[in-house]
């Protein structure tokens, strides 16, 4: 039986952090995918294209000084991307950072409400970066006397000194703002129409969420942390993947692929190891686990968590409601009223708030929208290392249970309506698409073992944030038998391509080994 | 009457909060008027007759929220109130079946098993639950909400004592409060029940008045403000006031009155009267003016600031704060006059739940599509009903044999849709029609007869509430109960202490910390922060102090 300290079950971003800085640490690890290629959702596919996530915009710079790269930066080449709110009437908004204008290159008329909106949101981002780059604070283990009570003081006294730097009134809104919904945050700036649905699709990317559902707006300034802006790393997301997993080599972990775990095996009150699908065991001090708390509960065995913990984790919500699709097409297509060089832009179709929120109804009740959100981006056009005739669309909202169930037909179904809802702002690129791939939620579910093949692992609502993330008591990434811990996106502070929650599972885990 | 030129304090409105904080400002020694510029008092806490015989609580009809400090310190039942409990309610399905709710334990324990022995099971936990939030709220009801951004003693003080009581939680239970705090209604009902039937019974309270549907985060809170009340110690238990609601305004005034108030009705303001910054009176619509140093509006913080002060006395960021402060309509009501107790075919006979509150909707999906309609500017296709006979219990309500029905509705939107439009003028005549008929066909679930025994209709849609109590847009609560207009955030982030950038002018109504409902909390609390900033003799006397 082969022996480490630390076993971190996929090979997702997080759980590729977390191994490196196990190993970073000086700790034996050994990280286990499933797969046979590592990334999770973040995997490209054969052709090195964007498979299911396609965009970087919150990657965290505090994860690449941890992971050691070269001046603290990621290594990679980044091409920032414009977005652009497709309209169907033929008015395209382009917004490149806090400004707004229309794709003929005329102001938008709201451009400078946007502006402020903006730079609000962009400063509030940045204040809650500070609660996401390290355990969220509430639970005082240990008191407030020991080491990790009184980093936790100072972390909290310095966004409460970054709210208080910023003077009265905007503390205050933002107090306001974090508890409210994007909706009524976004037209009290703005009149409805694609501007306004651009930043309503982006908070609710990913979640069973409307903009009018409350808490929205957390959310939608977690993503603007690093100012919001997308881009496309040269080489698509296997570079990312590739240099962390490269620390992680580096740094001497064991990193395999194909290797499913099937048990976490526990005695008394600690784990000891892990067996895999081939009954190779591999024993260890602690074992972290990607893909969410009902994960590590079912592979450990219920029997080692107590019913209160246990019905939590029940009550988890994970409703994945964002499909992917991928199109292969036999040239570039074109977009009326969009200039040819802002066809390789983050293209969003979501004309208006009002529209987001319709898209979203139907998926409360199991169906898929008639007229879906889409985010769309060929990353081929400004990277040479990914495919040329590659369109990523991510299509909202397809739920994860859809009634009746994700059969070829509905699959069909959902293809289709994503094409013509395409085709009314480009009506030649049904006719281009030479192949589709539809990856619905319950094949991401499938493929990564995430639960309702959820963006998040688990639903990013206010009572699944911070301390009560993914769930009340697991809110600091142990849970279970001791040496249990979650370093996925569903723990703190949650998904997209950030790294974090990998980050600060794995300091979770050293803090209990010393 | 002998009305003088200045008093010490106006208010502007005798709603029930307007005269709960008037009726401790004269008991404080103040010489106060209250200016109504209806013919009666009550505002949203109101009994009117419209048909011969009949009388119709015509907004709220129930009673539970009325702090009991504030009804002994008035020494309401001394003025004539006297409020009546009542017990259990149903909700009734349309293949004839129910789900009964009886406050008797054994009662509802069968009731619940012969529906899910497993949620007959999950019940106790979940009053538990629910009951462990409403502790934890009360006693925030009648202090000051803190300013998180102000290093004053008293918002510090204020902020201590609720870290002192979140603490006192313990970790575990405080995760559970911020999760109940933030949570669907749906979603909290989903974790402790199966049953669609009880979910949907017990769903209605998280979106009364309320425009959010019951899978939208924070209303689970809205169910916590309709269970943080207690009639005669019983912690959410409701109540009619004998007489109506409007009978809770009638003692207040009568108490208002013994302690040398004057109310003026038929007295609408025009605008108050501003110099330097300073409130120095109001001005009435029939041309009157009344001097005073101090003047609460009882009106919702939108009419308030918007509508009857110029825009040059206030500072622009506070306008544009009101502005923004969310006050949609969502409810409409139906008030009936029955020529006798129509027949519930699927109820045993005298059933104790006739005299409860019925409902309709039998799952928390029905009541999310509810929601939809709303949002697209309809009114629901299969609305949320609650309905009551109170005069089954009162009988001053009706004439002998003949009952009074009250039925709320969720949800209907002041901004009706037509024609591409929204706005409160599409509701004509025709469409009023249509929503009652819309209504009755909701309540013929219940009772089949229903159509033959009414005598006479009152229907009111947001716009109409909007007209006569002057609730902006018809919100039962003079603005959203949503975290982000709660505690420090009601009215507006910077101003939950009931005074404004006018000095002198304060906010006595429900748009204030802790929010709407008969309550009367709002009406204390301005009080006391009147009798503290003008200082004097004047101490407010009481439990509320
Ligand atoms: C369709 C889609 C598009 C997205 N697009 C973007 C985007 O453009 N930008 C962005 O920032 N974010 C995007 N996201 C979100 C982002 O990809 C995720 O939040 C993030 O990748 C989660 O990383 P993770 O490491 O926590 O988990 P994952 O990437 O989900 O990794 C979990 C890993 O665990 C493995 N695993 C599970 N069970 C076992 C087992 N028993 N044994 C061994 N291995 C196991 C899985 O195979 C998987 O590789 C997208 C998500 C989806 C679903
Ligand atoms: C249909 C409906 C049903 C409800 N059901 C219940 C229930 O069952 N139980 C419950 O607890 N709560 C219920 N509520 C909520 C509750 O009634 C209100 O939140 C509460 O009564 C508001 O009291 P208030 O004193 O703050 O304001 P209001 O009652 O709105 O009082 C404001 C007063 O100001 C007066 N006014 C307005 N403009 C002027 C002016 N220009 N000049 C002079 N006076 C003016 C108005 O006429 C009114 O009298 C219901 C509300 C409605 C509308």
């Amino acid at each position: 039986m082969t022996r480490v300290t630390h076993v971190v079950i996929g090979g997702g971003l997080n759980g590729l952090v977390a191994a490196a800085l196990l190993a970073r640490a000086g700790k034996s690890v050994c990280l286990l995918e499933q797969s046979p290629t590592l990334g999770g959702m973040a995997a490209p596919g054969p052709d090195g294209s964007a498979r299911m996530a396609h965009l970087l915009y919150n990657l965290s710079p505090r994860v690449a000084r941890d992971l050691g790269f070269a001046g603290g930066r990621w290594p990679l080449s980044m091409t920032e991307l414009p977005s652009v709110s497709l309209s169907p009437e033929g008015a395209h908004v382009v917004v490149r950072g806090a400004r707004a204008t229309l794709a003929d290159g005329t102001p938008h008329a709201q451009a400078a409400a946007f502006a402020t909106l903006h730079g609000r949101l962009t400063r509030w981002g940045a204040l809650l970066r500070h609660l996401a780059e390290a355990a969220p604070p509430g639970g005082l283990d240990g008191g407030a006397l020991s080491m990790q009570g009184l980093r936790q003081m100072i972390r909290l006294g310095r966004v409460g000194l970054g709210l208080r730097g910023m003077g009265k009134p905007e503390m205050r809104a933002f107090l306001q703002a974090l508890l409210s919904n994007a909706h009524d945050l976004i037209l009290d700036e703005l009149v409805d129409g694609p501007l306004a649905g651009l930043l309503a699709a982006d908070a609710v990317r990913g979640a069973a969420a409307g903009p009018r559902s409350p808490g929205t707006v957390f959310s939608l300034i977690y993503r603007m942390g690093h100012g919001g802006a997308a881009s496309v790393p040269k080489g698509g997301m296997g570079a990312l993947i590739d240099a962390v997993a490269g620390v992680a080599r580096a740094a001497g972990a064991r990193v395999e692929t194909g290797a499913k775990v099937a048990r976490i095996l526990v005695e008394g009150d600690r784990v000891t190891g892990v067996e895999t699908e081939t009954g190779e065991t591999i024993g260890a001090k602690a074992v972290l686990v990607s893909p969410g708390a009902q994960v590590a509960c079912a592979l450990a065995g219920h029997r080692h968590f107590d019913i209160e913990a246990t019905n939590r984790l029940r009550g988890i919500r994970a409703r994945g409601t964002a499909a992917k699709i991928n199109l292969t097409l036999d040239g570039t297509p074109e977009i009326p009223g969009l200039p040819a060089d802002l066809l390789g832009a983050r293209l969003v179709l979501a004309p208006s708030t009002e529209a987001v929120e319709l898209a979203f109804n139907p998926s409360k009740y199991r169906r898929m929208s008639d007229a879906p959100v889409i985010e769309a981006v060929m990353p081929g056009l400004t990277d040479d290392g990914q495919p040329k005739a590659h369109l990523s669309a991510i299509v909202q909202y397809a739920p994860h249970d859809l009634e009746g169930g994700w059969s070829d037909a509905a699959r069909d179904r959902l293809l289709k309506i994503t094409l013509d809802r395409l085709a009314q702002v480009a009506p030649g690129l049904p006719a281009r698409v030479t192949a589709a791939e539809v990856i619905t939620p319950d094949r991401i579910a499938g493929e990564t073992g995430v639960p309702g093949g959820h963006w998040h692992h688990a639903e990013m609502a206010l009572d699944q944030l911070l301390a009560l993330r993914p769930a009340n008591g697991i809110g600091r990434y142990a849970l279970g038998p001791k040496g249990l811990f979650l370093c996925g996106a569903s723990a703190h502070p949650g998904g997209d391509l950030m790294g974090l929650a990998g980050l600060n599972a794995a300091r979770a885990a050293l803090e209990a080994a010393s | 009457m002998a009305l003088s030129s200045s008093y010490d304090a106006i208010i502007v409105g005798a709603g029930h909060n307007g005269l709960t904080a008037g009726a401790y400002l004269a008991r404080a020694g103040r010489k106060v008027l209250i200016v109504e510029k209806n013919d009666w008092i009550g505002g949203a806490a109101v009994s009117r007759s419209l048909h011969p015989g009949w009388t119709y609580s015509n907004c709220s009809y129930v009673c539970s929220l009325l702090r009991r400090e504030i009804v002994r310190d008035l020494d309401l039942p001394a003025h004539g109130l006297q409020v009546i409990p009542y017990e259990g309610g149903a909700t009734f399905t349309k293949d004839g079946d129910y789900f009964a709710y009886y406050s008797d334990h054994d009662a509802l324990r069968r009731e619940m098993a012969r529906h899910s022995p497993r949620d007959a099971d999950a019940y106790a936990r979940y009053s538990q639950a629910v009951l462990r939030q409403c502790r934890f709220i009360r006693p925030f009801l009648l202090r000051d909400a803190p300013d998180p951004a102000s290093l004053r003693p008293r918002d510090l003080g204020e902020m201590a004592y609720l870290v002192r009581k979140a603490h006192g939680l313990g970790r575990k239970e405080l995760g559970e409060t911020m999760r109940f705090w933030t949570m669907s209604i749906g979603d909290f009902l989903d974790q402790h029940f199966e049953n669609d039937l009880i979910k949907a019974h017990l769903a209605g309270s998280g979106i009364i008045g309320t425009g959010l549907g019951v899978y939208s985060p924070g209303t689970a809170y809205v169910l916590l403000h309709h269970y943080m009340g207690d009639i005669d110690g019983g912690i959410g238990a409701w109540g009619f006031a004998r007489g109506g609601m409007g009978a809770i305004s009638a003692a207040m005034g009568r108490a208002f009155e013994a302690a040398g108030g004057t109310i003026l009705t038929g007295a609408g303001l025009d605008r108050f009267l501003v110099r330097d910054g300073r409130v120095t009176g109001v001005a009435l619509e029939d041309g009157r003016e009344f001097r005073a140093p101090v003047v609460a509006s009882n009106m919702d913080v939108k009419r308030t600031f918007l509508t009857h002060l110029d825009a040059s006395d206030l500072p622009e960021d506070f306008r544009r704060a009101v502005g923004r402060f969310k006050i949609r309509g969502s409810s409409a009501k139906l008030n009936i006059a029955l020529d006798r107790m129509p027949e519930f075919p699927a109820a045993p006979p005298h059933a104790s739940f006739l005299r409860g509150d019925m409902h309709v909707s039998t799952s928390l999906w029905e009541l999310e599509r509810a929601y939809d309609d709303w949002k697209a500017g309809r009114w629901s296709d299969a609305p949320y009903i609650d309905m009551l006979i109170p005069s089954q219990i009162d009988p001053t309500m009706a004439p002998v044999g003949g009952h009074m029905m009250t039925v709320f509705v969720q949800y209907a939107p002041y901004d009706l849709e037509a024609d591409g439009v929204r706005s409160g003028a599409n509701w004509t005549d025709e469409k009023r029609a249509a929503l009652a008929d819309k209504v009755i066909g909701r309540i013929e679930i219940a009772c089949p007869d229903i159509r033959d025994r009414i005598r006479h209709v009152e229907v009111r849609t947001p716009l109409d509430i909007e007209r006569e109590v002057g609730l902006t847009e018809g919100n039962i609560f003079q603005g959203e109960l949503t975290f982000d207009q709660l505690f420090f955030n009601r009215p507006v982030p910077g101003w939950s202490q009931y005074d404004s950038p006018v000095k002198g002018l304060y906010l006595c109504g429900s748009s204030a910390h802790p929010g709407g409902g008969v309550m009367g909390a709002p009406g204390a609390n301005a009080a006391r922060a009147i009798l503290r900033d003008t200082g004097g003799s004047g101490r407010m006397k009481g439990y509320a102090a």
